[in-house]
């Protein structure tokens, strides 16, 4: 199934359902039309629901790196800027969660996926953070998991992981 | 400036020509694609030309082949074959470029029966001062290291003792120029102190009194080592810095210094070579350097024939093949087979 996001084109082989999640027409049966955050694409496959979001960061990856920063205010705007992007990945996440929750759709495994123009180093960073915060796996007193796994990576590694799921900027 | 090397059947390399940036040339790629090589071969056609010694002598003594026969740096093959390196460079006062040029067989085993060819005496008319720093540290090591090293056959790469002679070289007349004054601010800065030496044994020197460089953390006295060769006039407008994996033994805090360090020093004219397999050496570059600075990023790697090839690009984020991003990569890769088995697969 072939679906256009954000800038980007997927081909999801073996999906059931493919569509957008946040949806902003109204005739469409997909709108989502909630005042809640929402990923860009959800995909529907006989055993997990996979979470996609995307943000085209090309000139901007290095607000978002530290080292970038000259001096203790720099260092500050940085780690705001990092925490900022973190937050919206993490809140984008539990509002879908609570969405699909509400629409008694969060019966099978659920991936979170991140399409990010960053190098695969600062990819494992914000990965590493996002899954500490979702949190990935489950809680001393939860019974399911609000997410099986997530992951950060650019379209190179995407494509290199996924040869059944290809994404190509449009 | 040095502009360009070019390779036939030396070493690692079967025929390769790399042209050069005027300032920064970073080499990246995985063990045993010949970034050290290209190092050793630039820095001794450099060191040649002030030494005013033989090219093959030179060779023979940095790349120290068993027993110092140098035909083994001809790239092995089953039949005799020759090999050669050429190095090229630029010069202000001549408008031309001039070259050197080694050349031997597999067979060679004097370094004085090595052809040595090009404009040699141009070459050794317009000395370029080089300095080649090596992956383990020899300031701590410098008591009594360069006597023994010329008066007995001890099994070092001539590297480690001429950076000893660099560091040793009394200081330049008069005072440092605001430039060179803030790269040795920043250094003191980092280092807590300023270097001096006594009887061939390094200190750092600060308000606490004389630490002795043995009792030193090895990132540390890396930066008292280009403190000193910015403080003797060895690094100036001209030279050339060579440093084979500046991050050994470097707190990644440090590594920012460095960076800062070298970037500052290409500005006023410093042509640098350096090989890394560190990422925060990378990206400290690709964060740091301006559209003015001139930076090439070199990636060395294998074909499908095995050969030694290259890709160069002045942006990191256009590198490839990246060698130490794909690392990162591989853990992503890894990751996500933990996770999602077959899913997508």
């Amino acid at each position: 199934m072939k679906i256009v996001a954000d800038g980007f084109e997927f081909f999801f082989e073996g999906a059931k359902d493919v569509f957008i999640f946040d949806e902003k027409d109204p005739k469409k049966s997909t709108f989502h039309g909630a005042p809640m955050k929402g990923v860009d694409i959800v995909a529907v496959f006989p055993d997990q629901y996979i979470f996609i979001e995307i943000k085209d960061y090309t000139a901007e990856a290095d607000q978002y790196d530290e080292a970038k920063a000259a001096d203790t205010a720099e260092l500050m705007a940085v780690c705001d800027k990092r925490k900022w992007l973190k937050n919206y990945l993490k809140y984008k996440f539990r509002d879908t969660y609570l969405y699909r929750h509400a629409e008694d759709k969060v019966d099978k495994e659920i991936h979170y996926l991140c399409l990010l123009t960053f190098d695969n180093a600062l990819c494992s960073t914000m990965a590493k953070s996002l899954r500490k915060e979702l949190p990935v796996g489950r809680n001393r007193r939860w019974v399911r998991e609000l997410a099986k796994s997530c992951h950060v990576l650019n379209v190179v590694q995407w494509n290199k992981n996924f040869p059944k799921w290809q994404v190509a900027v449009v | 400036m040095i502009e360009q090397i070019k390779f036939e059947r030396f070493t690692a390399f079967e025929d390769l020509t790399i042209p050069f940036s005027k300032g920064i040339n970073i080499f990246i790629g995985e063990n045993g694609t010949g970034k050290t090589h290209i190092l050793k071969a630039i820095y001794s056609a450099c060191d040649v030309s002030k030494t005013q010694k033989s090219l093959a002598e030179k060779v023979a003594r940095v790349f120290l082949p068993s027993e110092e026969q140098i035909g083994r740096l001809v790239k092995r093959k089953k039949a005799s074959t020759t090999g050669s390196f050429e190095v090229v460079r630029s010069t202000d006062a001549k408008q031309r470029s001039l070259s050197i040029k080694l050349s031997l067989s597999n067979h060679t085993k004097d370094a004085l029966k090595a052809k040595v060819l090009g404009t040699l005496k141009l070459w050794q008319d317009l000395p370029i001062e080089a300095a080649y720093i090596p992956v383990k540290d020899m300031m701590a090591n410098a008591p009594g290291f360069r006597s023994l090293y010329n008066l007995r056959n001890i099994h070092f790469e001539e590297v480690y003792a001429d950076i000893l002679d660099r560091a040793f070289l009394g200081s330049l007349k008069g005072q440092p120029d605001q430039a060179r004054k803030n790269l040795l601010t920043i250094l003191q800065r980092s280092m807590d102190g300023k270097v001096i030496f006594k009887n061939e044994e390094f200190f750092l020197k600060n308000k606490q009194g004389e630490l002795e460089f043995t009792l030193l953390a090895e990132g540390i006295r890396k930066l008292g080592l280009l403190w000193v060769l910015i403080q003797n006039g060895t690094l100036l407008n001209g030279s050339v810095l060579l440093w084979d994996e500046p991050e050994t033994n470097l707190n990644p805090k440090l590594i920012r210094t460095v960076v800062e360090i070298l970037i500052a020093l290409q500005r006023i004219g410093v042509q640098i070579f350096l090989s890394t397999h560190n990422y925060s050496i990378l990206k400290e570059f690709d964060l740091q350097t301006g559209d003015t600075d001139e930076i090439f990023y070199v990636s060395l790697f294998r074909d499908e024939s095995g050969d030694v090839k290259f890709s160069r690009t002045n942006n990191y984020l256009d590198l490839a093949p990246n060698s130490i991003d794909e690392t990162y990569g591989s853990f992503i890769d890894r990751e996500i087979t933990k996770s999602l088995g077959n899913l997508g697969k």
